[in-house]
């Protein structure tokens, strides 16, 4: 008799417990959402924490980050290793069997892409994903997350805006044309030493048959190349460089806006875009928390605080800073986005890629 | 008791005399031999552990722990064909060379001025002097391109002048003269601490027989100090083959190549890193160091020869410099200031106030505090500043314990254990931080006893340590030499053990030489920037590895007010240890 009763009073509180948890989640749930999801929720609060490989700088996602400990109570292990780095340590610490990654989310598509590839990234079927692109979802495996133009930058005392080529074959012929006045103040990415460098270049490469033109005029025009985005700004902002070509153009809408001197520019027929992927490890310490965190950015939601943190959105209902449509119109119309696939992985052959950047130092000249 | 204890401090003993006559004929018991071996031993294990992982992984033909991986000597065969490894070989050569014939006679000049004349304004110029080794090389770098780049505001004001600008720091003697001034600090820091304990009775016989206090320098400081411009010296060769921000950010943007930026380009070169290929690099690196380790110990063989520091109180007076004498030597010392602390230094404070600077920018219409705002609105940037304090103040007095233990190990030690540590101490330094700090990471995920420590500071701590061997334990070392040993001795013979004499007579009289060593050691963990690349997570940020992941995505602003907060705490660090009565050199 006790123990029935017992038995009883323990089902009634579990269910009301089961009750309660269904009760509240349910009304923050959008609309898609699987109705187990509560489980799934409450099972990433009993992980208490997700852990993030990044090559995002915290100041960027900080928005997310906060949106995301807010909604859940879940706490974010945050690691910017850079794209080398992140790569690295995911598959050292696979190989060591100490997987402590969850998410990994960077902007080198090809590591992104060769992780999927040997088996480092678990499946994962977000509710989100049919908000986002079909290109930017790669077998429920990788997503993408964010659309980021590829431009260039200009010092505003050195050349004005509408001196600037319009169209990517009018870029090679401005090159030409003022050769004298550019001579050694051409900034471009090295794809040598640079991830990001190499997929702007070798994307164009893909993609337009003129990019060779384009290598032997910022050759001629004795082109400096450099390591990052970043890098390159501050010499254009500081008049040292006249103009930096395929640089990371969100980061550039931002720069602008602090930078009196500084332009940012796009060509109307042709601006390529890529985007920070993120996949869960296949042996997440956290898989509850990886999913909720993957379903949280590509929410409306974390989108748009991605946005608000200068990443433009891969979702068009997002109004917080710039979406995918937006952003087209702000360059021009050409918006040529990355697709996720295994296109990126093109240039991961090592005689290629090697021929590659052989004939991009032939072009170059060095 | 010895009967050489009066002998004249620059006996000519060879090694083999030496051992007869002192430490080997010291009764067998109680000669701490096992001490010496167990510590010798771990450290040997501490270094020898990520320096023999990243040669094991120089001979397989794909990463150590990748199933695919195969002994070969494919990555060999791929540097030594490649027409990049010798072109950056041999420009490594030239900048470090050419950065020790610049710094080495500085950096001796400074510390005989500093220590041993009247020079005015002594114990300010005293901190002033290290400023340069405060900023990694990555800002220090960053800095002058701020202040005398191509658009620098001192650039743009000499153009204003004489129509055109005079210098390019994009260049290989432009890199060449940042990096010579800029290592200044290392080898006075080593000389300073030899000259302090000379005593001056050879300068002031000198004086009194009418040498001129260039003759008294060139013919009796010198030579006594040449042991510690030779440590300097060798040393600082080895920082130039390791010197990793200076050519990434000046050389690199022209196609100047030097083996770290080599390295570098490997970890993107094939889209996947090529760990092969850097080991390969870091082999050759450690090739290197041996021969240079080698000659520093045939030349300090006889290190009785050195001993200054004896029984009877060392009087120092110091040599009248005279008005044009302290006109000219200030003049040389303020203008090396100007160059190497107030252009970077300049560059870099204007830089974290401002947004936009450069040509056709008035900077004071772009005073801002917004980098720093920005920057304390990031958790983990915040965590970074206080983990790099804590590692520097805390780590950095632990690191000299470490360090004392491993130096009284060595101490007058003839054994097969001190000629495994003379070899071990200059390994870690040879080798780029970014490789060795790799290593670490390897060796904390795979050892299975210390994949706990990984995600803590711990992990960074032994790093740093190790790291920082060559400057901690030399500097350590060269303290130690000094004590004559006849005060061991006496003891010895009045029956204290090994132990007992190092307590009550070794300790006490180096304990002085400690302060300093902390606070030196302090500012070279807070300037640490690629050791811990690899190794800090979430959490366990720290400054100088958190401005390289921000280079990656070139965040100048933050890096600049990072770059100034770092400064700004070694000062405080400084004002603080001079405060408590450390004295920073002696």
């Amino acid at each position: 008799m006790n123990r029935i009763l017992s038995a009883r009073a323990a089902a009634l509180v579990f269910g009301t417990a089961l009750m309660t948890t269904f009760g509240a989640f349910a009304e923050e749930l959008p609309a898609g959402y699987p109705a187990d999801y509560a489980a799934i929720v409450a099972a990433a609060k009993e992980e208490g924490t997700v852990s993030i490989y990044t090559s995002t700088d915290a100041a960027q996602s900080q928005k997310l980050q906060d949106g995301f400990t807010k909604k859940y109570g879940i706490k974010i292990a945050y690691n910017d290793l850079g794209t080398n780095g992140a790569y690295n340590q995911v598959i050292s610490e696979a190989a060591a069997g100490q997987t402590t990654a969850d998410i990994v989310w960077s902007s080198a598509m090809d590591l992104q892409m060769t992780l999927v590839q040997d088996g480092y990234a678990g499946d994962y079927a977000s509710p989100e994903a049919g908000n986002i692109p079909a290109w930017a979802n790669y077998k429920n495996a990788l997503y993408g997350t964010t659309v980021e133009p590829v431009g260039l930058i200009y010092n505003t005392k050195a050349l004005s805006e509408d001196k600037l080529p319009k169209t990517y074959a009018d870029l090679i012929v401005f090159l030409k044309d003022n050769k004298t006045e550019l001579q050694g103040k051409v900034a471009t990415f090295d794809p040598e030493k640079s991830g990001s460098g190499f997929l702007h270049h070798s994307n164009d490469a893909r993609n337009r048959p003129d990019f060779w033109d384009l290598a032997k005029a910022m050759g001629e025009n004795g082109a400096k190349i450099y390591s990052s985005s970043g890098g390159m700004k501050e010499t254009v902002v500081s008049g040292e460089n006249a103009i930096a070509i395929n640089i990371i153009g969100s980061y550039a809408l931002d720069w602008v806006k602090e930078s009196p001197n500084l332009g940012v520019h796009f060509a109307i027929d042709y601006t390529p875009a890529f985007s920070r992927l993120a996949l869960v490890t296949k042996d997440a310490p956290h898989p509850n928390a990886a999913k909720l965190f993957i379903d949280f950015m590509l929410s409306s939601e974390g989108q748009s605080l991605l946005a608000e943190g200068g990443l433009p959105s891969v979702r068009e209902d997002v109004t917080a800073g710039l979406n995918i449509k937006t952003l087209n119109e702000r360059v021009g119309g050409g918006l040529k986005p990355i697709a996720v696939d295994e296109g990126v992985l093109e240039y991961m052959e090592p005689t290629k890629r090697v021929q590659f950047l052989n004939d991009w130092k032939a072009a170059l000249g060095r | 008791m010895s009967t050489h204890a009066q002998a004249p401090a620059a006996l000519d003993l060879s090694k083999a005399a030496a051992e007869k006559k002192y430490p080997a004929r010291m009764p067998r018991h109680g000669n701490a031999g096992l001490y010496r071996r167990i510590v010798i031993g771990l450290l040997a294990l501490a270094v020898l552990a990520p320096v023999g992982l990243i040669v094991y992984q120089s001979f397989l033909t794909a990463a150590f722990f990748s199933p695919r991986a195969q002994f070969g000597l494919d990555a060999y065969k791929y540097v030594f064909t490649d027409r990049n490894f010798y072109k950056a070989l041999a420009t490594t050569a030239i900048f470090s060379f050419g950065m020790v014939a610049i710094a080495v006679p500085l950096g001796g000049l400074l510390a005989f001025l500093i220590t041993r004349t009247d020079i005015k304004g002594k114990r300010l110029l005293e901190i002033l002097v290290l400023v340069p080794m405060f900023i990694s090389s990555i800002v220090l770098a960053f800095g002058y391109t701020v202040s005398v780049g191509p658009t620098g505001f001192v650039s743009l004001f000499i153009r204003g002048i004489l129509g055109f600008v005079p210098w390019n720091i994009y260049s290989l003697p432009g890199m060449i003269l940042i990096a010579g001034l800029s290592h200044v600090p290392h080898v006075y820091l080593y000389v300073s601490s030899a000259m302090r304990n000379l005593p001056s009775d050879l300068e002031e016989a000198a004086r009194t027989t009418g040498a001129s206090i260039w003759q008294v320098s060139r013919d009796v400081t010198l030579p006594m100090v040449l042991p510690a411009l030779i440590f300097a010296a060798a040393l600082n060769i080895l920082l130039g083959f390791e010197t990793f921000g200076i050519p990434l950010v000046l050389g690199d943007p022209n196609g100047i190549m030097v083996l770290t930026t080599y390295i570098y380009k490997l970890t993107t070169l094939f889209g996947t890193p090529t760990y092969q290929l850097m080991a390969v690099v870091a082999v050759v690196l450690i090739l290197i160091t041996l021969p240079l380790v080698w000659m520093q110990r045939k030349l300090l063989r006889n290190t009785r020869k050195y001993a200054a520091m004896g029984g009877k109180g060392a009087r120092v007076a110091t040599l009248k410099l005279g008005t044009s004498g302290q006109v000219i030597a200030l003049s040389i010392i303020g203008f090396w200031l100007f160059v190497s602390v107030v252009l970077p230094i300049g560059g870099i404070a204007v830089r974290a106030f401002v947004d936009a600077w450069g040509e056709g920018v008035n900077l004071w219409d772009q005073l801002t505090f917004s980098n720093f705002d920005r920057m304390l609105e990031v958790p983990s940037l915040v965590r970074g500043i206080i983990n790099t304090v804590l590692l520097s103040v805390v780590g950095g007095a632990a690191a000299v314990g470490i360090y004392l233990m491993v130096g009284l190990a060595g101490h007058r030690n003839w054994g097969l254990s001190n000629t495994v540590l003379d070899y071990i101490v200059l390994l870690p330094r040879a080798l780029p931080g970014l490789v060795i700090g790799l290593a670490f990471f390897w060796v904390f995920l795979f050892v299975p006893l210390l994949t706990p420590l990984r995600p803590t500071l711990v992990s960074l701590f032994i790093a740093y340590v190790v790291v920082g061997l060559s400057y901690g334990l030399r500097l350590l070392q060269g303290t130690l030499i000094q004590v004559a040993p006849e005060l061991e001795e006496s003891a010895r013979t009045t029956g204290a053990t090994i132990g007992r004499t190092w307590k009550d007579v070794v300790i006490p009289i180096v304990r002085p030489g400690l302060a300093g060593a902390w606070a030196l050691i302090m500012i070279i963990f807070l300037r640490e920037y690629a050791t811990g690349v690899y190794l800090m997570g979430a959490g366990t940020e720290v400054i100088g590895s958190l401005m390289v992941s921000l280079l990656q995505t070139g965040a100048m602003n933050t890096i600049a007010a990072l770059s100034l907060i770092s400064i700004v705490l070694t000062g405080a660090g400084l004002a603080l240890a001079l405060r408590l009565g450390a004295k920073i050199h002696d």
